[in-house]
C-alpha cells in the first residue's frame, strides 16, 4: 500500500522570484541560453575587442553584461534553493510520511545485484535526497524554459540542464541526443532576426575558440559551430562518466 | 492501490526482475508533486519532462546505491545504511546534499531512539507490505560470527520492510509476512557509527535473533 504523500515543511513564500525584466530583448536570450552550455564561465571572451567597430563594442558589452547579469541570478536562484533546503529540513517533524514511497525506493535499490541488505534508514535518506534531487534539476531545468520565453517546462529543458551540470553526467544517456540536437537548433533561430551587424558580434562574444571576425562568411560559419560543440558535450561527458549504466 | 505488484521469487535476482516496467521508476504523480513545488504557480509541465525525470530519479539511485555497495564489499559489511550513502553522494559530486541530508538523518534517528525507548511498535500508518523482499531464501555468509544477533528499530514502512527482509534469513527462509506483527523487535543504542549494528550475522548458522 502506498502511503500517501504529504509536502514536508512549508516551502518559502518568496522562492522563485522571477522578474521579467531580466530578459528585454529575446534576440539576446537564446544565443546567451545555448552557447552558455559549453562555456563554464564567461569570462574568457577571445575576439579582441580592439578589432571590432564601436557598433560592436556596444553590443558586446551590452551582451557580455546580459550574460553575467543571467548567471548572477541564477547563482542566486540556487543559493537561495539550498537555504530553503536546510530551513525545510530544520522543520521537519514528521517521519513516516514521505513524498515518496520507501518500498519504491528500496525496490529500486535492489534491483543491484550487488546490494545485499538495506538498513531502514537508507530508504529513508533516498526520500529526502530523491526529493532534493527532484527540485534541483526541476529548478535548473527551468532556467532553460525562461530563456527561450516559454511556460511550460519540456524534455529538451532537462537536458540542457544535464548539459549544464557537471554532477549530472551520469543522466546523459538517459536524453537523447535529438533533445540535445533541438537545443542547438535554437542558436540560428534566434540569431537570424537581428539585423546583420548585431548578429555578427553574437558569436565573437560566445565563441570559446578564437576566431577572425569578418563579414557573412565568417557569420554563417560559425553559426553552424556552436551546434557542433554541443553535440560533442555529451560524448565527453560519457567518457568522464564511464560507470556502468543501468538504464535499459 | 497502486502499489500492488509483487517481486518474482526464485534463487537468481535478476536485474528488473520484476514484470512491471512502472517498478522501476517513483510514482510519476509524486515525481510531478514535488517538480511543481521548484516552479512558479503559473508553470506547466509536460508529460515528456515528468516520465524522464522520473528516469533521472532512477538513475540517481542506482548510482549513489551501486557506490555505496562497493564501499560496503570493501569494508566487508552486508548492509548499507544512510552514512553510506552520504558518504556515496560526496564522492560522486553531490556535496551539496550531504551537510541538508546529515541532518535530516540525524533528526530521524533521534525520533527513532525516542520510539524505541516508549517500546512503541512500528504500527504507523504504513503497514508493513505482504510480500518478499528477498527473493533468495538464504544468503550463505557465516563467515563472520553473530555480534550479539542483530541492532533492529521500527520506522516508516521501509523499516517495516527491511524487518521483513531481516526475518527471512534469520528463520531459514520463512517469511514472517502471516502476521503484521509478528516480526522480531530488539532495541540497540545507536551510537552513530557504522559498526553500532551488524546486520543479518550468521543468516543460516545460528538464527537467534530474538535473544539477546
Amino acid at each position: 500500500m502506498e502511503p500517501s504523500p504529504q509536502p514536508m515543511g512549508v516551502a518559502a513564500g518568496g522562492s522563485q522570484v522571477y522578474p521579467a525584466s531580466a530578459y528585454p530583448p529575446a534576440a539576446t536570450v537564446a544565443p546567451a541560453s545555448v552557447v552558455s552550455a559549453g562555456l563554464q564561465s564567461g569570462q574568457p571572451f577571445p575576439a579582441n575587442p580592439g578589432h571590432m567597430s564601436a557598433q560592436h563594442q556596444i553590443v558586446y558589452q551590452q551582451a557580455q553584461q546580459f550574460h553575467q547579469q543571467l548567471q548572477q541570478q541564477q547563482q542566486q536562484q540556487l543559493q537561495q534553493f539550498w537555504v530553503e533546503r536546510m530551513t525545510e529540513i530544520e522543520a521537519t517533524t514528521d517521519f513516516k510520511n514521505h513524498n515518496l514511497p520507501l518500498a519504491r525506493i528500496k525496490k529500486i535499490m535492489k534491483a543491484d545485484e550487488d546490494v545485499r541488505m538495506i538498513s531502514a534508514e537508507a530508504p529513508v535518506v533516498f526520500a529526502k535526497a530523491c526529493e532534493i534531487f527532484i527540485l534541483e534539476l526541476t529548478l535548473r531545468s527551468w532556467m532553460h524554459t525562461e530563456e527561450n520565453k516559454r511556460r511550460t517546462l519540456q524534455k529538451n529543458d532537462i537536458a540542457a540542464a544535464i548539459t549544464r551540470t557537471d554532477i549530472y553526467d551520469f543522466l546523459v544517456d538517459i536524453v537523447p541526443r535529438d533533445e540535445m540536437k533541438e537545443d542547438g537548433i535554437g542558436l540560428p533561430r534566434a540569431g537570424l532576426p537581428p539585423m546583420g551587424a548585431p548578429a555578427d558580434a553574437y558569436p565573437y562574444y560566445y565563441m570559446p575558440q578564437q576566431q577572425v571576425p569578418g563579414s557573412g562568411m565568417v557569420y554563417g560559419a560559425q553559426q553552424g559551430h556552436p551546434v557542433t560543440y554541443l553535440w560533442q558535450e555529451p560524448q565527453q561527458q560519457q567518457e568522464q562518466a564511464p560507470e556502468e549504466q543501468q538504464s535499459a | 492501490m497502486p502499489d500492488s505488484d509483487n517481486e518474482s521469487g526464485g534463487p537468481s535476482n535478476a536485474e528488473f526482475s520484476s514484470p512491471r516496467e512502472q517498478d522501476r521508476f517513483l510514482p510519476i504523480a509524486n515525481v510531478s508533486r514535488i517538480m511543481k513545488k521548484a516552479l512558479p504557480a503559473n508553470a506547466k509541465i509536460s508529460k515528456d519532462a515528468k516520465e524522464t525525470v522520473q528516469e533521472c530519479v532512477s538513475e540517481f539511485i542506482s548510482f549513489i546505491t551501486g557506490e555505496a555497495s562497493d564501499k560496503c564489499q570493501r569494508e566487508k559489511r552486508k548492509t548499507i545504511n544512510g552514512d553510506d550513502l552520504l558518504w556515496a553522494m560526496t564522492t560522486l559530486g553531490f556535496e551539496d546534499y550531504v551537510e541538508p541530508l546529515k541532518l535530516y538523518l540525524h533528526k530521524f534517528r533521534e525520533l527513532e531512539g525516542e520510539k524505541a525507548a516508549t517500546t512503541s511498535a512500528s504500527s504507523g500508518p504504513q503497514p508493513p507490505l505482504h510480500r518478499e523482499t528477498t527473493p533468495s531464501s538464504s544468503t550463505h555468509n557465516g563467515a563472520g560470527g553473530p555480534v550479539g544477533g542483530y541492532g533492529m528499530y521500527g520506522g516508516a514502512g521501509g523499516g517495516s520492510g527491511m524487518i521483513m527482509m531481516m526475518g527471512q534469513p534469520m528463520y531459514g527462509g520463512s517469511p514472517p509476512a502471516a502476521s503484521s506483527g509478528s516480526y522480531p523487535h530488539h532495541q540497540m543504542a545507536m551510537g552513530g557509527k557504522g559498526g553500532a549494528y551488524g546486520y543479518g550475522g550468521g543468516s543460516s548458522s545460528s538464527p537467534s535473533g530474538l535473544g539477546r
